[in-house]
């Protein structure tokens, strides 16, 4: 029985919350919590992939996930934004509290909870649509926004996505046309243009070359200033640069979460120090 | 174990060369005699009167199918009106909504047996429903006939159509806050879309080419479609006709017919292969 961890409380005022690069940060306890996790457990039928996950997961920095395959990174992560539920089968107990709402409750409007929490899959999935239109969907769809705002709002995005320079001039082509990890980054776009305040990647840079990665890598980096990240990787080297907390899953349950630095030097569990040596995974 | 040898598996090859090649041959020498006999005996009845003038009693010479051919058209493009949107919803829901509900699974399978259910019973049933208790054939029964003949064939490419659409494309329009109906119209529909239009060319093309639907409901008419309340006149039902008259006159209109409903539906089917190569294409 996993107890719940004591609340955290913010005890620097903001300003003095200075950001650190990733890997520098060795505390999370003066952290503002943006998800709050306590006592999941998750079933796909009868198989029980998830056992008691808690978790704070802390507010405008970056949180990594790793672990072993089928250790239950994806299934965790989409118990976040709900998007579970579209399966009947599917069935989450226990509380996600997204800004102290819980967000299983039947009462959350799923729509502003979805808008709130932005998703980035595995393969990219622009829509069939020009690269324009992939952005503004989500932008006509939660706003009621004139041509020239919602231009601008893609403008915007795309910039954030760092996709702006290489797209600009041909906004009305088909998104299928661009290379994999532009289309990832268009993604990301998508997702940043109807202002989540959190974004879950799932292994956003397994499927797309090295240097596409280092640049979503980069992004991913820039977008710590403004949103909190949950990034699933099987990737040690990319947590370890990228993140500024991770959290080790083993067969559906958490491990140990910590500061990124300090779980990559001294984890307290000997499976975490196993599957980050590479004894297993 | 020794590494197979290159004459073994040359062998192997030209055996399946041997038995494959003929079969496909066959195949293609059977389509090219239907075509050479209908083209060889139905051309020369095109002449522009065919297509645009009134039947003429039997023994004249003359006249053409006008009637028919736009009693075909009308009751065909009625039936697609009225099959492919059911057919559509169905499809989706098949696909979208209900995928392991137990109504899906009676659909599914309802599905299936009307699609192996000879058209003859269609055209009976039509004819039990629509003509007897109004007391006469109308071309509105026979496009009924023939829509309930689409739906279907529609219904199941769409099925199929959405599935082939990936998981991962609905989950980013639903991770976005969008209502699942505006993922299904906006996105998945577009991404499927040249399967759907392909899946609706393919479904109208066979129904085209249907006989006994028409012949308990639609019947036939020597004179122009002006209600669709009245019998209609439509090419299948004349072509049946019109061979098994004692008039070369007319049997040689029954070939015109039949080249041009044969054509028609080769230039739908060539069509919906295009759709599907533009598709593959742009992939
Ligand atoms: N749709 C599903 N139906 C049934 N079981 C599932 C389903 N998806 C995942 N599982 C099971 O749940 C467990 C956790 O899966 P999950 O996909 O969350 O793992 P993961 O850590 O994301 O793995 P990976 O690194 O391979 O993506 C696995 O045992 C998996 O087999
Ligand atoms: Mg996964």
């Amino acid at each position: 029985m996993i107890m719940a961890t004591e609340e955290r409380v913010l005890v620097k005022p903001p300003s003095e919350v200075a950001k650190q690069r990733p890997g520098e940060i060795e505390d999370a306890s003066w952290l503002p919590v943006k998800v709050k996790v306590r006592n999941l457990n998750f079933h796909y039928g009868g198989h029980q992939a998830l056992f008691d996950n808690s978790i704070d997961i802390p507010a405008s920095r970056v949180t990594a996930i790793i672990g072993p395959s089928g250790c239950g990174k994806s299934t965790h992560i989409r118990v976040y934004n709900r998007i579970f539920e579209i399966y009947r089968s599917h069935k989450a107990k226990g509380t996600v509290e997204i800004d102290g709402e819980n967000v299983l409750s039947p009462a959350t409007d799923i729509l502003k909870l979805r808008k709130k929490v932005g998703m980035i899959f595995q393969r990219p999935t622009p829509f069939p649509m020009s690269i324009f239109n992939n952005v503004a969907y989500g932008v006509k769809l939660h706003y009621r926004a004139s041509r020239g705002e919602i231009a601008d709002r893609v403008e915007d995005a795309l910039k954030r996505g760092a996709l702006w320079d290489e797209v600009k001039d041909k906004l009305g082509e088909p998104a299928t046309a661009l290379s994999g990890g532009q289309q990832q980054r268009l993604c990301i776009a998508r997702a940043i243009a109807v202002e989540p305040e959190l974004i879950l990647m799932d292994e956003p840079c397994s499927a797309i070359d090295p240097v596409a990665t280092s640049k979503i890598e980069d992004l991913i980096e820039t977008l710590r200033d403004n949103y909190t990240v949950v990034l699933v990787t099987h990737n040690m080297q990319q947590a370890a640069r990228v993140s500024d907390f991770t959290a080790f899953f083993y067969k559906g349950r958490i491990v140990e979460f910590g500061a990124t630095k300090k779980i990559f030097t001294n984890p307290d569990s000997g499976q975490t120090e196993d599957y980050i040596t590479g004894r297993f995974g | 174990m020794r590494p197979r040898s290159r004459t073994e598996r040359r062998a192997a090859d030209t055996a399946m060369r041997v038995a494959m090649v003929p079969a496909a041959l066959i195949g293609i020498a059977v389509l090219a005699w239907i075509l050479w006999e209908v083209i060889a005996r139905g051309i020369g009845a095109l002449t522009p009167a065919f297509f645009t003038e009134l039947p003429t009693p039997p023994g004249m010479e003359g006249g053409g199918l006008g009637n028919a051919i736009l009693g075909t058209l009308l009751m065909t493009f009625l039936a697609a009106l009225l099959g492919t949107p059911i057919g559509l919803l169905a499809g989706v829901f098949l696909c979208e909504f209900g995928p392991s509900s137990r109504i899906a699974t009676v659909v599914r399978f309802t599905t299936n047996l009307l699609m192996g259910t000879p058209s003859i019973i269609i055209g009976i049933f039509v004819y039990s429903v629509l003509v007897l208790p109004f007391g006469r054939f109308s071309g509105w029964a026979g496009a009924v006939a023939l829509a309930i003949l689409i739906l279907p064939v529609v219904m199941r490419t769409t099925e199929d159509m959405l599935n082939l659409v990936p998981d991962e494309l609905r989950e980013s329009g639903l991770a976005l806050g969008a209502p699942r109906w505006r993922v299904t119209l906006g996105i998945i529909f577009r991404a499927a879309r040249t399967g759907l239009v392909t899946g609706v060319l393919l479904a109208v093309a066979r129904v085209s080419g249907e006989t006994a639907p028409l012949l308990f409901t639609a019947l036939n008419s020597f004179y122009w479609p002006g209600s669709l309340s009245q019998p209609t006149a439509n090419m299948t039902v004349t072509i049946f006709n019109y061979a098994m008259s004692p008039y070369s006159d007319w049997q040689a209109k029954a070939w015109g017919a039949s080249l041009l409903i044969t054509v028609s539906v080769l230039a739908v089917t060539v069509l919906a292969r295009f759709v599907i190569r533009d598709k593959r294409k742009r992939a």
